[in-house]
């Protein structure tokens, strides 16, 4: 039986996050969906699973059309999805997460011995293979065992197709393993899997066929076995010549004075035992989730906890007591998640661009706000901003744009000032055009000579503008890789603690 | 899922023409028009100058406590010993009073007195790290109980020099001191909230605790700032009130909390809705002035106008909850 979707189109505010895809799924094969962050996949994977309704365009299973209006619509239809965040209840035992919401009852209340029952019985049936104990909480069990939870309750229903989004994004290597076996068996009995991943090596072994999604466009589909890593990369990329050139040109190392440098530094469970980072050097760190890379980075920003031996900003010792003590040694955070960490939605552009330094357009403590206005206003020009003007809303703003006003807040009434400037998923939800100029005001950033840490899932990002990058495992770095030797394998590799 | 997937903003939506985000913040300060029009044209003594400046002379307590927990809902905390505060400083400052302490002193006490309360439930928030709106439920109940036993539940009365009564009873060129006491209080707290760096940084922690921090806020100096601007506030209050009564009443401040918190909520309604402003309270503060007023005039029982005003405060709050997040915890 056959899936098809037929010129799904997908309009949101400012971006065309789906542009006339068109694709057919089958439900005997593994199809691996692979694309940058923001290219739509996960848009797709949404409209195929009810939770978005596309602008135009059609879904049909067979000769039947459907209307997916609700993940339990397509549910309903045999189209389950699995998260990549997870939706499992963590102080639920697994028994109980599988028949969430449909638990086995007698006389009005859950019987427990029939769930369990159930649930151990779903499981065998499906995974015989796999030992989960249903009666702990799966706040308890290791990721990968919670990943297999969600397929057996995913499976509940009759099911065609099955959506998993980034399903060994949060594990470690060898618990990956099981869950490749699981995915792999699937489709002999039925049920289709979309698979979308990071990790191309995983799309190529695991896949059937390929789609790549680039732009909101559909840019190829083929089999699995004609498919290379490279070219994988670049399709996604669309990398021609001239890019290659122009990123080549910034991974010449800079030799300039260390802007950041450190012994013996430890938070919770990451140790960095030597670290230097110098003027106008961009410097990414990678790593599977919990790796430590993340975590280091944003230690450095607030190192509340921190113990280090020798730690110096711009040739300064400074002691890490707590943020400001870093700002004002120069050092400043883009963070992930910025509507959480960075921004307040309810304030205007102006507001939020002036929430670290207020004190620029202020005098004893008093705002004048023409002042403040001229400022916000030099910012937004600075970094291209699209907005109305520096009264808008912050939250009425693109992903691309809420990132440029984030990367403002360092600028607005500061230029030149912050020394260091680190990263976390500088690009999470922002749109291909203000991609790049983000890469550009980061380059610019670096020809001024600040050094700049990038912490990023989206190893093409790295490898795009790092001139070296550090690999982390298990909460220590690992020997650094020199942009000659940068390649989407070698990261993976070195992520995974594999030796190349 | 990226930022692209949220819903665009509400202006681009209208209603009969009107923008949508413009009936939201203005739809409240309508109604209140709309009331003060019916209670003019329908109530006799309603719309005479004497009246108004009843209402302004009513209202001005209720709006100097409003003033201090608009404070405190900026930075999104929650002072329910405000009630409390006022009656203590009504009792404390007739009590100086009349053992003859001066009249700048005993003011001095009081406002010393509204520090110590503030700093106190500031410490249990932001040191112990307990939630402001337990926190101050409980020093709010010490402070009751204090008052009482100090009084030993009596008003305190006779005695009390002219120049205190002045403050709360006398009138400047036809309009009553408290007026003016009022306006300042507006004037000056609006400064400083739309005007200082200090007010930025109370909105910053109450709007996104996080991102205040990691901008480099000290967060805790904030929200402590802003608790003890709400004792400060209600002690001011609790000074006039009984200046104005010319008795020191144990009792006399309860109202004052769920009033207090009332001319927030309807004043999160308008102008920036969800977010406390020094204005939208004013304007909360006005519009329970005029409802308990002209109901007062019509002669309606004072149990009936509770519920009206319980009614009143809910729709208000049931507008804001609609459109905005009303995370007060």
């Amino acid at each position: 039986m056959d899936i098809t979707l037929s010129n799904i189109t997908m309009q949101f505010p400012g971006t065309r996050a789906l542009d006339d895809v068109s694709l057919a799924l089958h439900t005997g094969e593994v199809h691996g969906l692979i694309g940058e962050n923001g290219a739509g996949k996960s848009t797709l994977v949404s409209i195929l699973g009810g939770s978005l309704a596309p602008t135009s365009g059609s879904i049909a299973i067979g000769s039947e059309k459907l209307h997916l209006t609700s993940p339990r619509a397509a549910l309903l239809r045999g189209i389950a999805h699995v998260s990549q965040e997870g939706s499992l209840v963590p102080a639920l035992t697994g028994a109980e997460n599988i028949f969430l919401g449909a638990e086995p009852r007698r006389f009005g209340v859950i019987h427990r011995a029939a769930l369990r029952a159930a649930a151990t019985e779903a499981l065998s049936r499906w995974f015989p293979e796999v030992a989960i104990d249903l009666d702990r909480p799966v706040g308890e069990l290791p990721m990968a065992d919670r990943k297999v939870i969600e397929i057996v309750r995913a499976l509940r229903g009759q099911v065609h197709l099955l959506i998993l989004d980034e399903p060994t994004a949060t594990l470690p290597v060898r618990e990956k393993e099981q869950l490749w076996r699981i995915i792999r068996s699937l489709p002999p009995r039925g049920v289709g899997v979309v698979l979308i991943s990071h990790f191309l090596s995983e799309i190529k072994a695991l896949s059937d066929r390929i789609t790549v999604l680039r732009d909101g466009r559909l840019i190829a589909t083929e089999p699995a076995d004609r498919m290379s890593e490279g070219r994988m990369v670049d399709l996604m990329l669309r990398r021609t010549d001239d890019t290659r050139r122009a990123s080549a040109n910034v991974h010449a190392p800079p030799t300039g004075n260390p802007v950041l440098a450190l012994r013996n530094w430890r938070s919770g469970r990451i140790e960095v035992s030597d670290f230097t980072l110098h003027e106008g050097e961009i410097v990414g760190l990678i790593g599977l989730t919990g790796a430590g890379h993340v975590g280091f980075a944003r230690a450095l920003h607030n190192p509340a906890g921190v113990q280090v031996d020798a730690l110096s900003i711009a040739g300064r010792p400074v002691s890490p007591r707590d943020v400001r003590a870093m700002l004002s040694a120069g050092l400043a955070l883009v963070p992930d998640h910025r509507m959480e960490y960075a921004l307040i939605g309810d304030w205007d552009l102006r507001e939020n661009l002036a929430m670290v330094h207020t004190r620029h357009a202020a005098t004893a403590g008093i705002l004048f706000p023409r002042k403040e206005e001229a400022e916000a206003r030099r910012v937004m020009r600075l970094l291209n901003v699209k907005a109305h003007g520096s009264g808008q809303a912050l939250k009425t703003l693109s992903g691309g744009n809420k990132q440029k006003i984030s990367i403002g807040k360092w600028l607005y009434g500061a230029e030149g000032r912050y020394r260091v400037m680190i990263f976390i998923e500088p690009t999470e939800g922002v749109d291909i055009g203000a991609k790049a100029e983000i890469y550009a005001e980061m380059r610019r950033l670096a020809a001024q000579g600040v050094g700049i840490l990038i912490a990023s899932s989206d190893l093409g990002e790295v490898a795009e503008l790092a001139h070296r990058v550090i690999p982390f495992t298990g909460g220590r770095p690992g020997p650094a890789i020199p942009a000659t030797e940068f390649s989407e394998a070698r990261f993976i590799q070195s992520m995974s603690g594999v030796a190349a | 899922m990226s930022d692209a997937t949220s819903p665009t903003a509400p202006q681009h939506d209208a209603v009969l023409g009107i923008r949508k985000d413009l009936i939201q913040r203005y739809s409240t300060l309508v109604v209140l028009a709309l009331m003060f029009v019916i209670f003019s044209l329908t109530v006799d003594r309603f719309l005479t100058s004497q009246n108004l400046l009843n209402i302004a002379q009513q209202i001005s307590m209720l709006t100097i406590v409003g003033a201090g927990l608009t404070f405190g809902f900026a930075a999104r905390e929650m002072d329910l010993s405000v009630g409390y505060a006022v009656g203590m400083a009504g009792i404390l400052v007739p009590l100086m009073l009349i053992s003859g302490v001066p009249l700048p002193v005993a003011i001095l006490g009081g406002l010393a007195a509204g520090l110590a309360i503030g700093a106190t439930n500031a410490l249990l928030v932001t040191v112990v790290g307990i939630p402001s709106l337990i926190a101050t439920l409980a020093t709010g109940s010490i402070l009751f109980g204090i008052n009482f036993l100090s009084t030993g539940g009596r008003a305190i009365y006779g005695g009390l020099p002219d120049a205190y009564l002045w403050l709360g009873q006398g009138r400047i060129a036809g309009i009553p001191v408290l007026a003016f006491f009022m306006v300042a209080v507006v004037a000056v707290a609006w400064f400083v909230m739309e005007r200082t760096v200090f007010g930025r940084y109370i909105y910053a922690v109450g709007g996104n605790q996080k991102a205040a921090e990691l901008s480099g806020v000290t967060v805790r100096r904030y929200r402590a700032a802003a608790l003890i601007v709400c004792s400060v506030f209600a002690v001011i209050a609790g000074m006039l009130l009984a200046a104005r009564l010319g008795s020191g009443q144990p009792n006399a401040g309860e109202r004052y909390l769920l009033d207090g918190l009332a001319t927030v909520f309807i004043g999160m309604t308008m102008l920036r809705p969800g977010t406390a402003t020094v204005l939208g309270t004013f304007f909360g503060a006005l519009f329970i002035g005029i409802i308990n007023n002209g109901l007062n005039l019509i002669g309606m029982d004072t149990y009936i106008q509770s519920i009206v005003k319980g009614a009143i405060i809910l729709i208000a709050v049931a507008i804001v909850s609609r459109s905005t997040k009303l995370n007060l915890l």
